[in-house]
């Protein structure tokens, strides 16, 4: 997949000239083309799977990231897991607890610049524990698109949680406690 | 049925000290299914029983070894129900589905909770402990029959012919 993206090189060096009011833009979710996935290790291999996104709500400012903000709600409910005992595990209530709390939610702080992207740092509430998460984001253009065209971006999200930090604790002694997340938002500029 | 529990048993022990992956999780369906298709052996076995009783012992042995054998073989009995069922009142705590034969859904016999679940785990190793003394036991009443009074009783057990 990211063979497919050329990286949006401009974005990471400083912009000329900020308009006066440079402000964050509203940028709208792509939910059919996009992909929350994770993975936990299951003894010598692998579990992943997806959740689908419920809402989206992001607003982006390439000249004062700082300003940018992640609002995102996540369908506990409809995870899919890369067997079927697995979802069933995953979802029940001894780790996300679903027919409780359906939703899980991430709402960034604080939004910084790094040599190669951006650091998201926000709170996730699951199981009705809210901690906070570091996400690191990398923005590409999309194929297709022109260098300098902000209106359809790429946005590759990698971070890990800690499940029992939330009380996620159920198979222990079977499944990882540290869930690596691997999102890919596609979004287009409302407006 | 006996070469199957033993089986069952070896598999129960081994599945509960590996390292789960997905390459060993079919062993996890494999104990459940050998462990439900014990279940129904059982219920048949006891059906049989009550058509057809067993032949009483053979005398000779004193009073308190045919005691003990007559209590051990109501335990065992009692055991090869309740070994299974325990197994599977613990697998439905877990919550997950309790699958058998490769999709075969067995409906939930206990509720789901983590005490539960403890408690059953708990108490389907207790059991199974419990069967493995118990089928030491008959093997060694057994071999003392065929070995020590060499009565016959072993040929009846095996072949069931009353010789
Ligand atoms: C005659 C029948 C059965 C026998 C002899 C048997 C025996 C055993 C034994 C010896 C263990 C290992 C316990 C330990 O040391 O931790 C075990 C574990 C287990 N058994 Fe059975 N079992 C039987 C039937 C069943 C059935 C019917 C089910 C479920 C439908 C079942 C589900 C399990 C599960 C889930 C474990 C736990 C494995 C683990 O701890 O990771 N068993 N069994």
């Amino acid at each position: 997949m990211p063979r497919l993206l050329a990286p949006l090189l401009l974005l990471l060096a400083p912009l000329a000239a900020p308009p006066a009011a440079a402000a964050p833009v509203p940028y709208s979710l792509d939910a059919a083309c996009s992909r929350v996935a994770f993975e936990v290790a299951f003894g010598p291999d692998r579990i992943s799977g997806t959740m689908p996104v419920a809402a989206a709500d992001l607003a982006l400012d390439f000249r004062d990231v700082s300003t940018s903000h992640v609002d995102v709600t996540l369908d506990a409910a409809d995870a899919t897991a890369s067997f079927p005992f697995a979802a069933q595990a995953m979802k029940g209530p001894k780790v996300l607890d679903a027919g409780h709390f359906p939703a899980i939610t991430f709402v960034s702080r604080s939004v910084t610049r790094t040599t190669e992207g951006a650091r998201i740092e926000g709170l996730l509430t699951l199981r009705g524990v809210a901690r906070p998460v570091t996400l690191d984001a990398r923005i590409y253009r999309q194929t297709g698109t022109a260098e300098g065209d902000l209106s359809h971006l790429t946005l590759k999200l990698t971070g890990t949680v800690r499940r029992s930090d939330f009380g996620a604790t159920g198979w222990a002694d079977m499944v990882s406690d540290e869930v690596r997340l691997d999102i890919l938002a596609r979004v287009d500029r409302a407006g | 049925m006996a070469a199957g529990i033993l089986f069952t048993l070896a598999l129960g022990l081994y599945v509960a000290r590996m390292e789960p992956g997905l390459s060993n999780l079919w062993l996890y369906g494999l104990h459940k299914t050998c462990g439900a298709m014990l279940l129904a052996l059982a219920l048949l076995r006891l059906g049989w029983h009550v058509g057809h009783p067993p032949p009483g012992p053979l005398p000779g042995p004193p009073a308190w070894a045919m005691t003990l054998a007559r209590a051990t073989h109501r335990a065992l009995y009692a055991l090869m129900l309740a070994v299974p069922l325990s197994g599977w009142a613990y697998a439905s705590a877990t919550g997950l589905d309790v699958l058998v034969f490769g999709g075969v859904r067995l409906p939930a016999i206990a509720p789901v909770s983590e005490a539960w679940e403890d408690a059953l785990h708990l108490a389907h190793i207790l059991l199974t402990r419990l069967m493995l003394a118990l089928i030491l036991l008959h093997v060694a009443g057994a071999l003392r029959r065929a070995l020590v009074e060499r009565d016959g009783t072993l040929a009846r057990m095996t072949t069931g012919r009353r010789g």
